[in-house]
């Protein structure tokens, strides 16, 4: 009896023990996190995901959706109502092609924050320190771009800096429960990103499909518009359009069909076949079914020689019977509608200068960058523009913005940005078709839902910022 | 020695006392079963009070030595032992009636094989194959509908072959694997796909219900465990060939919704429906000609009667010292809508043998499988939705009624028509080319359906083998060792063919490719192994106590590997084949620098183990009180930091109906109390590779080689733990004529996974899963069975009635974030899945404004998502179970199973879909729509249409009760007369049946099929109504 026992005990331990060395599995398809970046390679290979990541869905179709620039499409089915209806809460707000931007960008800032861990873990081979460096001021530039988004978007005040900004980011944590910090301590921290990126950019660095030096600037005219700070943004404005010209109507034709002309593009989001926004599909289904369309109001606005109503009105559409298809993202000779997103253009410097020398009244120098977009566009002469307010002379900007800047991921913004001084809000016109039953017609300009509540999830799982929901939700 | 001596010369002389007293003779008969008349071998025939005995051979006859007056006992194994005086006559025949309080006494449990019912300490359900064998069902895990209590069992699709959804006792597990394990002779196969199983092997199913029994399987035994036992001869049965054969017809069950015909649908459009559309400028003529024209009811178009076939040979011998039972099916199962089908082809071998002393036994069991599945667009396969245009079950509910399915030559069009304009589909042009812009639109929705079901390829081809070879030998005293090795082996390929031509290929791979459509292939290979040894030690040690003691060693090890094709831009004239793909470095465009035609392959390899250790112990004293332990440690590579987990079970039993002080108590046959706690795990979460934190490689930015990190990961994730307390009642009545087990449960399941939730901002996720809520599960059992009439001498009728049931109550303990979802929470302080929506409030009959009602419950005209509450509604059910009857009477036997769940709701998202009015230009609606609020003091439950479409705000408004009640399976069959067969001399068994499956469903759920496994229904293939009949020849 005893022999059998010690045979038992002996055999069943052999197995077991033996059995033990078969439970290390790795993952076949995957790497795992601890041994992936091994080389400057590896490091190319997360920017590429990282740049890859830096997603403007929602941003485009909040702009245009959530606003007076669409009605609803013939051919909507129910897809991205409650955005068109303003439905906006803790809860809701997404968009189907994008989710919400709050944890788009910092998913975006923890797989940047990463690949600074990893790059501090590898140093270039000789030969290899361009790469390198350029890899990390890449990081850095979309790094400031990102948190730029969040500032813009879900800051209480972007022009006051001590009011309550966004989290600002810069490390890897598997528990970090951050509040808001201050607009400032944002701004501080994307300012030194910049600076960052501009010490570490190879010379002569220039892919427009990337960041760039002229990236850095174009993204500080933009925070200093918004920041209010005027002359700043005049000064990176100058800097900028010095370089690059306004494209002419056959170019602005190009530039939207085909991506065959980027004249005046400061920063190109390269979309290609199989890594691609589809930002077509934002508003129409395969075949220019649209979902959305441009609102009539829109439409009617623009001069009937002018480039950009050729370039946004899809061939699809039927414009006497109201179906004002979108087409500024068009279907293309290669029927798959790629389009590049083309994120900065040098006539939003020219309107962001407008806008920086009217708010300081100097309204002639105002008045001759609108002409010069206006001239740019139509095929004749425009009529002289003239400002005589900072009233009249803002909303005629941000007018000019409306239509130059369309579908581009600006009009929220805009009217958010001016609403203090315009004091309207969002207006659609029910006499044009464009709003009516579930459809709101008016957002006032005092309402809420200028500044994007921060998601129930981020509320859910940091009960620092659970205490600092923007007011109104 | 000379004791020994002593007793054998005592014996001798009493015989030889015998001898000279008694007139002795030969006394020969047969033995046969009352209740078929087939000969009985192996009966022990003993003359009482003496030592003389025999056994009858194979034809049931027997020879013995015995002097009149004396008394014969004949006994066997489930049967009455009966005495029978020895007469004048040297013939003595006996039918031998079953013992029917014996015969529920062997069931299957876990590693203890079969088991005498009174020692089981734990709460089990058996289904026996009676009431599986010849259903056309062709799932055997839908089979268990309504068949035991606690079980909760589920399909999502009509489609033949469908595996279903069971949870035993309630959710237990939020993001985990929620099924039972599935083990068929001792081989833990895949629990979701059963589809090449030939349900008519089956011997019996074991529901394992508590962690006395399924403490055994460790970490992979929280949700339940089902043991599936195949047939086996008999030994000493001979030999026995059978034919069996079964035809059926189905067709899905009769909606609960109407739809508009043509000319309600075009008036509506005119009279009612603001904007813009066909029915606008009609005359009422106009109308009048288009609906006599085509007035199509889609369903009849695209649904379809599905034929059911099935043939199959089994051989089932039993020799001295061996068994075996082998069969070989084909099986045809057709869905009810086009290109939509199963078939098959199984075969099996069991076998057995042991050695002349017993001490050796070997077995084994395999089955081996191929089929070939074909599919539609079904709402719940791959990642569709529902709401593709080419699903067959969305044409029934929006298909324009003013189309016709019909070409010219009487033809079906699978095509579409004209132009919107023109009352057409949009298909064509006016000028008859086809209009690539609309021939997908919605208008278009019947004819892309039929087109993808003519023209387009879905199928999977699959082997499955399913084997295991055991042996034990009884080494020494007491002491058993044995060893087993088996596999679960799947081989799927599928075959997807968009071909050029058909609608779904206008697109691909682009719009201006020349070549058009695409062939997807893939190969799935899963195979799982088995070892296991153990020693067993059972020793009577007193003559009250028996130990039973075992200790086992088992190895589990899992691979699947993946590959896949994808080709683009077909030849039309070499269909299928890889000679007419268009080569990927094929360009075009008007720069020739479009690459339209690259191809696509992958390939995936994952793999899983399990090492464990475990042991068991059964004490028993006197029958009266038992004690059974598990202890099991179970090592599995899916964790890393946490790999090992220990679960383990203590139950125990008092059989008070064999206590000293119930002797006298006639009417109590079986008593007895059972009770068990133990610890069970689910390590069936997230991926194979849950406890590291994975590195994404594919393509990024300008689709560059890209690394991107995986979901985020808890590197101390471990299996989730159910701690489970059962107590349980098994009683019978009158002979056991009542009889039936009551339990009650009390579940709680902690380190469930579940998000722990995550500042998006600190950590760049939302949520990271790993073990944090708990959530418990309490209910009761009930099963019941009651004899009216036994079969008797006397009596010719057997009517037996039994009903089950369970009542089961979740309750989220506790969640991180207190809830998740939006609609449908996961909430804590409430059972999962319950929903969380704006009530609706109905109609405003003064202006026709929709109202609801705000979180206080005041009437408000705003549709506000902050006035959502929970509703105290969820989506599974509270109560499940299922009622029958037995009914024979001579030949004939009727047999019916009703099964049900009640309490139970779900979102019907398909008729919020028709009744969405801002899609009345491109859909039809229901017919509910007429109603519509059009003038002041209207009552009417739709609101005017000027609201628009309010499917965005319905609110709780489509949420209905899916409660169902089933007649499940209902058969009448006849057994031939023995009489009748014995003068064909060819067969021993007759049987002829006709059957309805799924006939009846009672429900308030405006829909084909309330059952369903998803929460909101989108346009899901119902579960068909099969009418089926067929024969068993028994040679």
């Amino acid at each position: 009896m005893k022999k059998y026992l010690v045979i038992l005990t002996l055999s069943v331990t052999t197995l077991f023990v033996g059995c033990s060395d078969q439970l290390d599995r790795f993952p076949v398809d995957q790497l795992v996190e601890a041994t992936a970046y091994n080389t400057v390679e590896d490091l190319q290979f997360g920017l590429n995901g990282v740049i890859g990541n830096y997603d403007s869905g929602y941003i485009i179709g909040m702009s245009s959706i959530f606003t007076d620039n669409t009605h609803l499409g013939q051919d909507n089915g129910g897809q991205d109502r409650g955005l068109h209806e303003q439905i906006l809460n803790a809860d809701t707000g997404g968009f189907t092609f994008a989710g919400r931007l709050w944890e788009s960008r910092y998913s975006l800032i923890n797989q940047m924050n990463r690949l600074f861990a990893a790059a501090s873990t590898i140093t270039p081979a000789s030969g290899e320190e361009d790469t390198y460096n350029n890899i990390l001021a890449q990081n850095y530039a979309f790094r400031a771009l990102a948190h730029y988004d969040l500032l813009l978007y879900y800051g209480l005040d972007f022009t006051n800096d001590a009011a309550l900004g966004v989290p600002y980011v810069d490390y890897v944590s598997a528990d970090a429960t951050p509040g808001r910090n201050t607009v400032g301590e944002v701004l501080a921290g994307i300012q030194n990103d910049l600076d960052q990126a501009l010490a570490l950019f190879p010379a002569g660095t220039s892919d427009i499909n990337f960041a760039t030096p002229d990236f850095v600037t174009f993204l500080r005219a933009r925070i200093a518009l918004e920041s209010g700070d005027n002359i700043g943004a005049v000064g990176f404005c100058t800097s900028l359009i010095a370089d690059y010209p306004l494209a002419n109507t056959s170019q602005y034709f190009d530039m939207f069909n085909e991506d065959a002309n980027k004249t005046e593009v400061v920063f190109n989001y390269d979309n290609v076949q199989g890594a691609d926004y589809g930002i077509n599909f934002y508003w129409n289904f395969s075949g220019q079914g649209p979902k959305f369309e441009i609102s009539r109001e829109l439409y009617d606005l623009y001069e009937d020689d002018d480039i950009r109503k050729t370039v946004i009105l899809d061939p699809a559409s039927d414009e006497p019977a109201n179906r004002l298809v979108i087409g500024k993202y068009p279907i293309n000779a290669d029927t798959q509608a790629i389009n590049d997103f083309k994120a900065m253009r040098i006539s939003e410097m020219y309107l962001t200068r407008a806008e920086a020398y009217a708010k300081q009244s100097q309204f002639g120098l105002a008045a001759a960058d609108v002409l010069a977009v206006q001239t740019a566009r139509r095929a004749s002469t425009p009529p002289p523009v003239e400002f005589n307010s900072v009233l009249g002379a803002v909303e005629a900007i941000i007018a000019e913005r409306r239509l130059e800047l369309a579908f581009e991921g600006h009009r929220y913004t805009d009217i958010k940005r001016v609403r203090a001084i315009t004091g309207e809000g969002i207006e659609r016109f029910e006499d044009l078709g464009d709003c009516g039953g579930s459809i709101p017609c008016s957002l006032p300009s005092s309402s809420p839902k200028f500044i994007l509540p921060i998601p129930t999830g981020e509320l859910n799982g940091n009960p620092v910022i659970r205490e600092q929901q923007a007011p109104g939700y | 020695m000379k004791l020994k001596l002593t007793w054998l010369m005592t014996l001798f002389m009493a015989f030889v006392m015998q001898l000279s007293f008694a007139q002795e003779k030969t006394v020969t008969g047969t033995v046969t079963s009352a209740t078929d008349g087939l000969p009985l071998p192996g009966v022990s025939v003993i003359v009482k009070g003496t030592s003389r005995g025999v056994q009858t051979d194979f034809d049931g006859n027997y020879s013995i030595k015995a002097s009149t007056g004396e008394t014969l006992v004949f006994s066997f194994v489930g049967m009455k032992t009966s005495e029978k005086k020895v007469g004048q006559s040297s013939t003595l025949n006996l039918a031998m009636a079953e013992d029917l309080a014996e015969l529920e006494t062997v069931v299957i449990t876990g590693y203890a094989g079969a088991t005498n019912s009174s020692k089981i300490t734990s709460a089990l359900a058996t289904v026996d194959a009676e009431s599986i064998e010849q259903v056309p069902i062709s799932s055997v895990d839908q089979m268990l509908q309504g068949q035991a209590a606690g079980v909760n069992v589920s399909t999502g699709s009509g489609q033949p072959g469908q595996s279903a959804t069971i949870i035993i006792r309630g959710r237990n597990s939020l993001n985990g694997d929620t099924e039972p394990l599935f083990i068929i002779d001792g081989v833990p196969v895949d629990q979701d796909n059963f589809r090449s199983l030939n349900q008519n092997d089956i011997a019996s199913m074991s529901v394992l219900k508590d962690a006395a029994a399924t403490a055994i399987y460790g970490n992979r035994g929280a949700g339940g465990v089902i043991l599936i036992t195949t047939k086996t001869g008999k030994k000493g049965s001979g030999i026995k060939v059978q034919y069996r054969s079964l035809y059926g017809v189905s067709e899905v069950p009769s909606p609960r919704f109407d739809v508009m015909n043509a000319s309600q649908f075009l008036t509506f459009q005119r009279d009612m429906l603001p904007g813009t559309q066909l029915g606008d400028s009609l005359s009422d003529e106009t109308i009048a000609a288009i609906a006599a024209q085509s007035n199509t009811k889609w369903a009849d178009i695209l649904l379809r009667q599905g034929k059911t076939t099935s043939h199959e040979f089994s051989v089932t011998t039993g020799g001295e010292n061996s068994s075996s039972f082998s069969s070989i099916n084909y099986f045809k199962q057709e869905g009810t809508t086009l290109g939509s089908d199963l078939k098959r082809f199984s075969f099996r071998n069991n076998f057995n043998a042991n050695s002349a002393d017993n001490k050796l036994n070997f077995s084994t069991t395999l089955t081996a499988n191929y089929s070939v599945s074909d599919f539609v667009v079904d709402a719940i396969r791959g990642n569709n939705t529902g709401g593709q245009l080419d699903n067959p079950f969305i044409v029934p509910y929006i298909g324009m009624p003013f189309l016709s399915p019909y070409n010219p030559d009487g033809s079906i069009n699978i095509w579409g028509t004209g132009p919107t304009n023109t009352g057409g589909s949009g298909a064509y042009l006016a000028n008859g080319q086809i209009n690539y812009d609309d021939v997908d639109g919605f208008l278009n929705t019947p004819f892309i359906a039929l087109n993808t079901a003519a023209l387009g390829t879905d199928q999977e081809s699959e082997v499955k083998i399913v084997g295991r070879i055991a042996a034990d030998y009884n080494f020494a005293k007491n002491l058993t060792v044995g060893t087993s090795f088996g596999i679960d082996y799947t081989n799927r390929e599928r075959l997807f063919i968009n071909p050029p031509g058909s609608i779904r290929s206008f697109r691909t791979p682009t719009d201006a490719s020349e070549f058009k459509g695409t062939q997807f292939e893939s190969f799935y290979r899963d195979a799982n192994f088995i070892t296991n040894v153990f020693v067993r030690y059972d020793n009577n040690i007193t003559e009250k106590l028996n130990l039973n003691a075992a200790v086992f060693a088992e190895y589990n090890y899992a691979n699947t590997q993946i590959a896949s094709l994808q080709a683009y831009g077909l030849n039309p004239a070499l269909p299928g084949s890889g000679a007419g793909f268009t080569d990927g470095n094929t360009t075009e465009g008007a720069n020739g620098d479009e690459y339209n035609y690259v191809p696509a392959v992958g390939s995936s390899e994952s793999e899983l183990a399990l090492a464990s250790i475990f042991a068991t112990m059964d004490l028993d004293y006197d029958n009266r009180f038992g004690l059974s332990a598990s202890i099991r440690n179970d090592a599995t590579s899916r964790f890393v930091e946490n790999r090992d987990g220990i679960f383990w079970s203590v139950s125990g039993r008092w059989n008070l109906d064999n206590e000293a002080f119930m002797e006298n108590v006639d009417w109590l046959s079986t008593l007895k109390l059972r009770a068990s706690y133990g610890v069970v795990g689910n390590q069936g979460v997230g991926t194979r590779y849950q406890g590291s934190q994975t590195v994404a490689a594919g393509s990024g930015y300008q689709l560059g080689n890209s690394y991107q990190l995986g979901t985020l990961i808890d590197p101390a994730i471990q299996w989730e733990t159910s701690n489970q307390f059962n107590v349980g009642l098994s009683f019978g009545f009158w002979q056991n004529r009542l009889s039936g087990e009551l339990d009650f449960y009390d579940y709680l399941t902690t380190d469930l996974f579940a998000g722990k939730l995550l500042s998006t901002a600190g950590t760049g996720s939302s949520a990271v899963t790993t073990n944090v809520a708990d959530m418990s599960n309490k209910g009761i059992d009930l099963q019941i069975s009651y004899d009216l009439l036994r079969k008797s001498d006397t009596n010719d009728w057997s009517i037996t009635l039994n009903a089950n049931g369970n009542y089961n109550k979740n309750l989220v303990e506790s969640l991180p974030g207190e809830f998740t979802g939006t609609t449908l929470r996961i909430a804590e302080g409430y059972s999962a899945n319950t929903w969380y929506r704006v009530r609706w409030a109905g109609v405003n009959p003064a202006n026709g404004e929709p109202l609801y009602l705000d979180a206080d419950g005041n009437l408000t005209n705003l549709y506000d998502p902050n006035n959502r509450v929970y509703l105290d509604k969820n989506f599974d059910p509270t109560y499940t179970g299922g009622f029958g009857a037995d009914i024979s009477y001579k030949g004939f036997a009727l047999n019916a199973l009703f099964s049900f769940q009640a309490d139970r709701w779900k979102n019907n998202s398909s008729l919020a879909l028709i009744e969405d009015s801002s899609l009345g230009s491109i859909l039809n609606l229901s017919t509910s729509m007429l109603n519509a609020w059009t003038t002041p003091g209207q009552i009417t439950d739709v609101p005017s249409l000027s609201y628009g479409g309010l499917r965005a705000a319905a609110g709780d408004r489509y949420l209905e009760d899916a409660s169902f009640l089933r007649l499940r399976n209902i058969s009448l069959s006849y057994n031939v007369d023995k009489k009748v067969l014995e003068q064909t001399n060819v067969f021993t068994g007759i049987r002829v049946f006709v059957q309805g499956t799924n006939l009846m469903t009672w429900t308030k759920f405006r829909g084909f099929d309330p059952e369903g496994t998803v929460a909101s229904t989108f346009f899901e293939y119902p579960v068909a109504r099969t009418i089926s009949l067929g024969f068993d020849l028994t040679f």
